[in-house]
């Protein structure tokens, strides 16, 4: 290590932070938490031993904020080769590529993802607009501090939350472990943290975010299922009514002056089709919004 | 000694990271109380080095591994030294795989003694 040795335990964490400023924020994130908890439990249980001393000890049990970066990059390389699924070997031809997106499971969890952000965007949403109009309302008085605190705390529990719902559903890395501000500073500083921390802004702001995103993805994707599945739908049904095996009494309409027979065939392909451009459509909004959530959720705070 | 030393230290690594998982189960396993990672680092002191000259650090992620692998589950406790503490428990499932683990730690332990103590016919 070519810097000093750290002295205090915030020392220590920016050092960490130094050596993993390459690595996935998510990560460092964990790596912050994990060396959080260890030293401060060290810390409580030799109670009168002075910082600086206890962390040159730390250095030959936890190890220093170079090996416990080495550690956890090693880690990180062998849990992400042991327990992804390995994605399917990509597909030279045209056709290949497009059909093959129904094979691959994150385009499925991202259209749930779609469909799902509607619900999480409104909760979200809610939650900010009360807790913001709630803490402007009693800021004056003394009641305001415990909603404040309340409120930042519940901010940043939906963003743990949400990046585990990114991390399953999106396949974005998200952190493991809350955010954790440190302790040991008064009640006003710790308070006036949450409101210099930029993560808590950009938290909320991809909470506000989330509602307008929730309504567009869940619009597009019920747009595009229903339009698919529908041309499906009423291909087989022109079909059947054509072949003489249901008689609808007129309520399907295939094309004016087509033949049924070649025109409900045409319908289905179009609808199947259809299906996997919406799946494509999945894929690609969850690649972007994965990458949006960790700018905002993750990112604002690692310099 | 400085030559040997690196072979050494690749040789250690090797082995803890094959019996690192091992150790942290038989200790969760042998504990009647849901541990957090510092206590399972201390407890892990007291035996000399199991981890072979490796960083308590790695015990972490190997931990979450071993929760995410459904062999450990975990909760988070607040603490008043700092932040929230994660605990852990063994599992049924954690159970049965300590013991296929157990055996064949027995067997691959057997074996390697015979031929390290030239015991081969």
């Amino acid at each position: 290590m070519n810097t000093a040795a750290p002295r205090t335990i915030p020392e220590y964490l920016d050092a960490l932070r130094r050596e993993l400023r390459d690595a996935d924020p998510a990560l460092v994130q964990d790596a912050l938490y994990d060396a959080e908890e260890y030293l401060r439990s060290e810390l409580a249980a030799n109670p009168g031993t002075d910082e600086a001393s206890l962390l040159a000890s730390i250095a030959g049990s936890y190890g220093d904020p170079a090996e416990v970066a080495a550690i956890y990059r090693d880690t990180e390389v062998q849990v992400a080769q042991a327990l992804r699924t390995p994605p399917p070997p990509p597909r030279a031809s045209l056709p290949g590529r497009f059909f093959g997106v129904a094979l691959d499971s994150r385009a499925w969890t991202a259209l749930f993802y779609m469909l799902l952000s509607l619900a999480t965007g409104i909760v979200y949403f809610t939650t900010v607009v009360t807790g913001v109009s709630l803490t402007a309302g009693l800021a004056l008085m003394i009641i305001g501090v415990p909603v404040v605190i309340l409120f930042v705390g519940l901010v940043r529990l939906l963003s743990l939350v949400e990046g585990r719902l990114v991390e399953a559903m999106l396949g974005e890395r998200m952190p493991r472990r809350p955010l954790y501000v440190g302790r040991g500073q008064p009640w006003l500083e710790r308070i006036a943290a949450m409101f210099t921390d930029p993560r808590t802004w950009s938290a909320m702001l991809y909470q506000l975010l989330m509602l307008p995103l929730g309504i567009a993805y869940f619009t597009a994707a019920i747009t595009g299922l229903s339009v698919s599945l529908g041309l499906v739908a009423g291909g087989v049904g022109a079909l059947l009514e054509a072949l003489g095996v249901v008689d609808f009494e007129g309520a399907v309409h295939v094309w004016p002056f087509a033949n049924p027979l070649v025109a409900a065939p045409v319908l289905m392909m179009v609808g199947v089709l259809g299906l996997f451009v919406v799946l494509h459509l999945a894929r690609a909004v969850g690649r972007l919004h994965g990458a949006l959530a960790k700018q905002l959720l993750v990112k604002t705070a690692q310099h | 000694m400085t030559d040997i030393d690196p072979h050494l230290k690749k040789f250690q690594k090797e082995l803890s990271a094959g019996t690192v998982s091992l150790v942290l189960l038989a200790v969760l396993a042998q504990s009647g109380e849901p541990l957090y990672g510092y206590q399972i680092a201390k407890r892990l002191e007291q035996t000399g080095d199991p981890l072979l000259g490796g960083k308590q650090s790695a015990l972490y992620p190997v931990l979450r591994n071993l929760s995410a692998a459904g062999l450990a589950d975990s909760h988070v406790e607040p603490s008043v030294s700092g932040p929230p503490r994660r605990y852990y428990r063994i599992t049924a499932l954690g159970q049965r795989v300590l013991a296929e683990w157990r055996m064949s730690w027995e067997t691959t332990r057997q074996s390697v003694d015979a031929v390290l103590e030239g015991n081969l016919r």
